[in-house]
Order: structure tokens, then C-alpha cells, then sequence
């Protein structure tokens, strides 16, 4: 390390306790220093105006920009405006992933383009968190931005924090550079930054100002044909998050919008990111390098994510009993009754959470389990288009396959329209979470007939299944698949959608049934929640008798 | 009954005593009790409470022109009607004390069902209009291409010397009766555009619907696209596309051609 990256090291050592203490202790590891000015030639090109990257939550402060600021400024003083910028980012603006999320869905709303959205939502949120940390702290940050080097959106910008905040940052209002947009100025300064409820509407407001300039310095670096500025507080890129909180974002970004179109716009936009950051669908939590992210498939998985399905456990035949065996980290959606409370510290968080792994025991007998699951879903052309629009029906189906899975059980798919004819897809047991969710997604969008034959190889030599269909019941051969469920013993959870008399036909059929449970919907919109309670009521006798 | 001891009597930061009365609660967020955070009044808590204010006012003109002229939330355009409204708006916006941002956010408050339960297309732009005519500056831009509804009449009577500018698409309406002033449309406008105005400018950069111009008196309408139909002119020019359309070949009102 050099000397004079050492004194940064040692500045940021001293104000850090006193920078923590500030923003209420944050959970933030102590920031780092990197690169110097006398750093080789092309060393930092890249970075050359950022004085603050943060990654994860690791703030690293560019040692280079430091050197370059100190004629204008204390270090010191450089490096607490940066932290405290850093970490108002962390407490208070974007905070999360998600608020990340909306507030770029908003720009986009108004830029109709990707690139200037972000540049729109880089911008708000760091004017938010500028304002957020002059109006509550004591900050060095309204002194950074008087030195600060600033092409023309810049100076726009610093100018609206002198009519914001109330003080002098150098810009004059008779500065050439300004001359025609003290409208955008005027209409910058009318936004309630600090009014978190209000920020999507917010943003749209500073969109629809900042967007023609945006556009003219676009231009302009086009015509020059380099790049433009950097903006010196650092970028806001998906680096700031760990997979964890993308993972939960992306989950409550699905349930807010519940829109499949707008979902699969925005992993698209960010899909080169995404892409970059090494996350993938593989692996069940949506997370690892693997298969280009399928955004259909990504959203259902995010959405069913939010509901969890207790599964009652069946008498199985196992060769021992199980026991405890080892640690496995905590998934969000998982069951909480096999979690240490001790290794976890008496908390339910991912990355802290941890559960027993149980492993067999030697001997025979019978042990609580839970059965595999075959899940038929109808993909006629009476159902949604899943990837067209949110379909409930792949929705509760993945719901269940999200239950099943959770309690280590495996799943089966069979996706039909026109079986006879050819419009099927058949997935064997797996706990690959991913395969399962793009047959559930699979639309053939023809007529609507099960093959039987199809089932039986799924169902032969498995004492313990369970079945679960979920349909229109608009099906052809229905008194054959009536005839079929009449035979079976195992345990069935049939939905079907809307009343309609194939749907009573069925129903009546099955009235004395104990192991066959219908759930009629009677709105679309009603699946998720009338089957999740349902199932839980079916597999919960206890609540079915109280109720 | 033992009372609590309130917090505040409790010394900052230090630990409870071990000799401390059983049963005691101590607040676990003693230690914290020495930081004050502190909070510095800015301009923009000023500017927003005051743009909060006038907001309700306007809001308020709104809702009274409503309650005076579409009591059923039925609104006819009629000669009379229009001529009606905007009188009442008239007598409420000369009150207030506003700028052109404002009436850009009352545009977009207008589809805020939750600040403004009723937006009725017609007497809204007879109200916008009329904040447009009485607004202290000279220009004035409306950027609304993300306003969902089209809202009719805007520019109504647009006075001399003054200029709006709307960024986006117009109603029916709009423009009629303007009174010498500039009207840039920056999209398309429906039907009716410019209908008896006196005098003027109207400047469309997309398409325009039918009867445009109908019984305008003076002025000129310039369409950068198409005109649907034009309708029965008594006096002033029409432009399509820079080629002057009327007085011209156009001898039959709303053909298309």
C-alpha cells in the first residue's frame, strides 16, 4: 500500500466511528481506499471522475480523486462528503432494491428509453440522498459539490441544491451554461425530495424536466464522440446489491405490479447487469451463472415466492427415522420448523438462518414425509396465456410446486392442451425448480384433452402421490378423467375456473370423494388466494372441522 | 402500585444500577438518549408547503366550478355552456396567486382520483384555459405527454401576447375562441381545433381531426400533418403540411382529401 493511500486509510479509520455514529450505526464495513494520484498511467481510466464506488455493501473511495480534490478542499473533508453520500444511499435513498426498481420503472414511464432512465433515476436518487443528509446531518457534502468539475446536467443540478438548500455552491444564475434552463431549475425545485410515499410520482416530475437536457448532452457527446462526465459520487448499478436483495427486489417488484409485461421489461433492461453480476434462475433461489434469464419464468417464480403453502406430512414408509444431521443455510419460503435457533442466533434471515439437514437412521418403520406431487395443468386456449399475461393458474400451480419442493418432495408436470393430438409436455419428478417452471409456463393454446395413457407411467409404483390439477374443466374425455380419479385412492386437489356445467358434472361425480377435494374460483383473480387456503384447510383437518 | 420512573429522569447513558428496584423497566435505548439528532429547515420545505397551498387552491376553484356547473357530472359543450363555465372559472382563478408550474400540476392532480375526484374533460380545460389566460407570465409550457386523458378546450380565448406551448396531445376544442394569442399543440388535436377563433395563431405539429376551423373568423391554423376534415370557415387561413388549404382547393367541409 502507498503512503498516501495509507493516509487515506488512516482519515477514513478516524472519522468513521464518528460518520456511523451520524447516520444511527448502520451496518456497513469499514470503507477502503483505492489508487492513488501517482497510480500508473490508464490504471483508473475507467474510473478517473468517481470518487466513490460501492459494491455490495463495501463503500471504496478513490484515492486518485481524493489527491485531485486536495487543492480545493481538505481530505478529510473529501472523504466524509463522499461517505456521507454513501451512506445515505444505504439508510435512506434507494434504501433497497426494489425502491431501485420502482423508481426506474417510473423514469421509464416518462423517457420511454432505457439508457435515460437510469440516468433519470441516478439522479433523483442522489439528490434525494444529498438533501436527506444536509437537511438531517451535519455534511461536508454541499462543500464537495462547490469544487465538484460539472458538465451542463451538473450544473443544473447544483444549482437546484443551491435553490433547495439555501446556500451558495458557486453557480451564478448569470452563467452562460445555465441561460435557458432556469425553467428546469424552477421545476426541479418544486419536488418533494424528501417525501418517500410521493417519490414515484416525483420522479416522473423530475423525468419530464431533466429529460430534454439529457437528450442535448447526449447529442453533444455523440457529436464529440467520447464519453461524457462521471459522476463523481460514483454510479448506481446493480453492484450495490448483493443476490440476496436482488432476489427479494425482483420478488416484491412481481407482487406490487402484478404486471407480467412490465416485470419482464425491466429484467430485460437490466438483463446485461443481471447477466454481469453472475445471476441466473439455476439452483431453485434464482441465483447462479446458468441459463439466459427467461423473464417470464423469472416473474412467476418471483410472485410465488410471496405465498407459502403449509403442506401436512403423510405416514411414509421410510427405513429409519430421521435425525438430525447437518446445517443448511435458510431459504426464504422455506418451513420454519426444522430451524436451529441456536446457530441462527434466535433470527429468521437469510445468510443468519440455518436448518437441520436430517439424514435416515438405520432400521424400518414409518415416518412422517411428504409425497411427490403430480400437477396437471390445462393450457387450452380457454386459459391465459401465461406469457402474455399474469394467469393465475400457473400461478397457484406454482405455488404448489413451491410447497412440495420446500418440503423436499419432488414434483411431476404434465402440461396438456390437445394431449391426444400432440399438445402436451410431460416433466418426470424433479426438484429442479426451474425446469418445472418453464413446462408450467408452456402454452399450446388448442383444445383441451387429457391423455390418460400419459399419467399412468407417472402414477404406476408410487403408493404415496399426490395429484393436483388445475383447469377450466372445458376437457373433452372428462367422464374418462372422472372415471380415472374414481379408481385412484391418492390424495387430489382439483381447481377449476368458473362455474360451468362441466365443472358441476364433475363436481357432482366426486361429492362423496374423501380424497378428492374441488375448489371451484369463481374470479380469475381469486386463485392464489382460494387455493392456498384450501390446501391449507385440506391438508389441516383441524382447521377444516373448526371452521 | 409502584409507579414507573419516567424516562427523562433516568441519567444519559448510563447502565441501570445493579442495586436498581426489581421490576424496575429500563429502556433499552437508554444509551441513544445522548445523540440529538438535528434537523436544519431548508428552502425546498418552504417551496413545496407553498406549492402545497396553492395546489388546494386551484383544487378548490375546480371543484366549485364543478359544483356550480356540472352538478350531475354531465357537462354539454354548448356555445352557452362553455361560455358559462368559463366565467365561473373566471371569478375563482382570478383570486390566486400561481405560476405556470402549477398548472401543469393540476393537469397531472387531475387524474389523481385520490386529490381530485372528478376529472370531467370539458370544464377541466375551460379551468386550465382560464389559469393559461390570467397567469402572470407571457409564456407558458405544458409538458402533459404522459397525461392519459386528452383534455378538451385548452386554450380557450388565449388573449394576445401570450404563448402556451403543450407538450403532447389536445381534446376536442381546442383552441376555440382564441383571442390573438400563440397556440403550439407539440402532438395532435381532435376535433373542432380552432373553432371560431377571432384572431391568432394555432400551430399543430401532428395530425388534427375534423371541422377544424369551423366559423374561425381570423387567425391562422398551421398543421404539420394531416388535417382530417376542415370545417365551414368565414375568415383566415389554414396550413397543411406549409401548403396553404384554405382560402384554397378545399371547397367541401370534412372530406377527406
Amino acid at each position: 500500500m502507498k503512503v498516501e493511500e495509507q493516509d487515506y486509510q488512516s482519515i477514513i479509520e478516524k472519522v468513521w466511528p464518528k460518520l456511523k455514529k451520524k447516520h444511527l450505526y448502520p451496518e456497513i464495513p469499514m470503507p477502503r481506499v483505492k489508487g492513488t494520484a501517482d497510480s500508473k498511467e490508464g490504471e483508473e481510466d475507467e474510473t478517473e471522475g468517481v470518487g466513490l464506488e460501492m459494491k455490495a455493501k463495501q463503500m471504496t473511495i478513490s484515492g486518485r480523486f481524493v489527491s485531485r480534490m486536495k487543492d480545493k478542499m481538505p481530505e478529510q473533508r473529501v472523504i466524509e462528503a463522499l461517505l456521507d453520500h454513501g451512506l445515505s444511499h444505504y439508510t435512506f435513498c434507494p434504501w433497497d432494491f426494489h425502491t431501485h426498481l420502482m423508481l426506474y420503472a417510473e423514469a421509464k414511464k416518462v423517457t420511454d428509453d432505457k439508457r435515460l432512465a437510469k440516468q433519470v433515476a441516478n439522479y433523483f436518487i442522489d439528490v434525494i440522498a444529498d438533501t436527506h443528509c444536509v437537511k438531517k446531518r451535519d455534511t461536508e457534502i454541499p462543500d464537495l459539490h462547490r469544487h465538484l468539475k460539472k458538465g451542463t446536467v451538473e450544473e443544473v443540478i447544483t444549482s437546484l441544491y443551491q435553490k433547495i438548500w439555501g446556500l451558495d455552491l458557486g453557480i451564478s444564475p448569470s452563467k452562460q451554461s445555465l441561460q435557458g434552463h432556469e425553467d428546469i431549475v424552477r421545476r426541479l425545485a418544486r419536488i418533494p425530495y424528501l417525501d418517500r410515499p410521493r417519490w414515484g410520482e416525483s420522479i416522473k416530475k423530475f423525468a419530464r424536466s431533466i429529460k430534454p437536457l439529457l437528450i442535448e448532452e447526449q447529442r453533444e457527446k455523440e457529436a464529440q464522440g467520447g464519453k461524457g462526465e462521471q459522476n463523481p459520487q460514483g454510479d448506481h448499478d446493480l453492484n450495490h446489491y448483493s443476490n440476496e436483495e436482488i432476489d427479494q427486489g425482483l420478488r416484491d417488484y412481481a407482487k406490487q405490479t402484478m404486471a407480467l409485461s412490465e416485470f419482464k421489461e425491466m429484467v430485460e433492461d437490466f438483463s446485461d447487469e443481471l447477466k454481469e453480476m453472475g445471476y441466473g434462475m439455476e439452483g431453485g433461489m434464482g441465483r447462479g451463472p446458468g441459463n439466459p434469464i427467461d423473464a417470464d419464468v423469472l416473474f412467476y417464480m418471483k410472485l410465488a415466492e410471496n405465498y407459502s403453502i403449509p403442506l401436512k406430512k403423510l405416514p411414509l414408509n421410510e427405513k429409519g427415522s430421521l435425525h438430525p444431521h447437518s446445517h443448511s443455510p435458510w431459504e426464504i419460503g422455506s418451513p420454519y420448523q426444522d430451524v436451529d435457533i441456536w446457530t441462527s442466533f434466535g433470527k429468521i434471515m437469510p445468510g443468519i438462518t440455518q436448518v437441520w439437514t436430517k439424514k435416515e437412521g438405520k432400521g424400518r418403520g414409518k415416518t412422517e414425509g411428504s409425497p411427490d406431487c403430480l400437477i396437471a395443468i390445462d393450457s387450452s386456449g380457454s386459459m391465459i396465456n401465461p406469457r402474455k399475461s399474469l394467469s393465475y393458474a400457473v400461478l397457484g400451480a406454482a405455488c404448489a410446486t413451491n410447497a412440495y419442493l420446500q418440503n423436499n418432495a419432488k414434483v411431476a408436470v404434465y402440461n396438456f392442451s390437445d394431449a391426444p393430438m400432440g399438445g402436451k409436455d410431460i416433466l418426470d419428478y424433479t426438484d429442479r425448480r426451474e425446469d418445472l417452471y418453464r413446462v408450467l409456463c408452456k402454452y399450446f393454446g388448442g383444445g383441451t384433452a387429457l391423455d390418460l395413457e400419459d399419467l399412468m407411467p407417472l402414477i404406476r409404483g408410487r403408493k404415496s402421490l399426490d395429484f393436483f390439477i388445475i383447469t377450466d374443466m372445458k376437457i373433452t374425455n372428462l367422464e374418462s378423467l372422472i372415471g380415472f380419479f374414481g379408481q385412484i385412492q391418492n390424495r387430489v386437489t382439483a381447481v377449476h375456473i368458473g362455474d360451468n356445467p362441466y365443472a358441476a358434472r364433475f363436481e357432482k361425480a366426486f361429492e362423496k370423494k374423501k380424497n378428492i377435494s374441488i375448489y371451484t374460483v369463481k374470479r380469475k383473480e381469486d386463485i392464489p388466494h382460494i387455493v392456498l387456503g384450501r390446501i391449507r384447510d385440506y391438508f389441516n383437518p383441524t382447521q377444516i372441522k373448526n371452521s | 402500585m409502584e409507579k414507573m420512573k419516567p424516562i427523562a429522569q433516568s441519567k444519559k447513558g448510563s447502565p441501570s444500577p445493579p442495586d436498581k428496584e426489581p421490576g424496575m423497566v429500563r429502556n433499552p435505548f437508554e444509551e441513544f438518549n445522548s445523540f440529538m439528532a438535528s434537523t436544519y429547515p431548508l428552502p425546498l420545505d418552504q417551496i413545496v408547503q407553498s406549492t402545497e397551498a396553492v395546489m388546494d387552491q386551484i383544487r378548490w376553484g375546480y371543484e366549485k366550478l364543478l359544483e356550480e356547473e356540472a352538478k350531475e357530472l354531465v357537462w354539454m359543450v354548448q356555445y352557452n355552456t362553455i361560455i358559462k363555465a368559463y366565467e365561473i372559472a373566471e371569478k375563482y382563478v382570478k383570486e390566486l396567486d400561481y405560476s405556470a408550474e402549477d398548472i401543469e400540476d393540476f393537469c397531472f392532480a387531475l387524474e389523481n382520483t385520490q386529490k381530485i375526484p372528478y376529472l370531467i374533460p370539458g370544464p377541466a380545460g375551460v379551468y386550465i384555459s382560464a389559469l393559461c389566460n390570467y397567469a402572470k407570465e407571457e409564456e407558458i409550457v405544458l409538458k402533459l405527454s404522459e397525461l392519459k386523458t386528452e383534455i378538451n378546450l385548452l386554450g380557450f380565448r388565449l388573449p394576445k401576447e401570450k404563448r402556451l406551448r403543450i407538450d403532447g396531445d389536445t381534446g376536442d376544442f381546442t383552441g376555440i375562441g382564441l383571442e390573438g394569442g400563440e397556440l403550439f399543440v407539440e402532438g395532435n388535436a381532435k376535433n373542432w381545433t380552432g373553432a371560431g377563433m377571432r384572431g391568432g395563431k394555432i400551430l399543430v405539429k401532428k395530425n388534427i381531426g375534423l371541422h377544424t376551423g369551423e366559423w374561425m373568423m381570423g387567425g391562422e391554423i398551421y398543421v404539420g400533418g394531416r388535417i382530417r376534415g376542415l370545417g365551414n370557415i368565414v375568415e383566415g387561413k389554414v396550413y397543411e403540411r406549409e401548403k396553404l388549404v384554405y382560402p384554397g382547393k378545399a371547397k367541401y367541409p370534412n372530406l377527406y382529401y
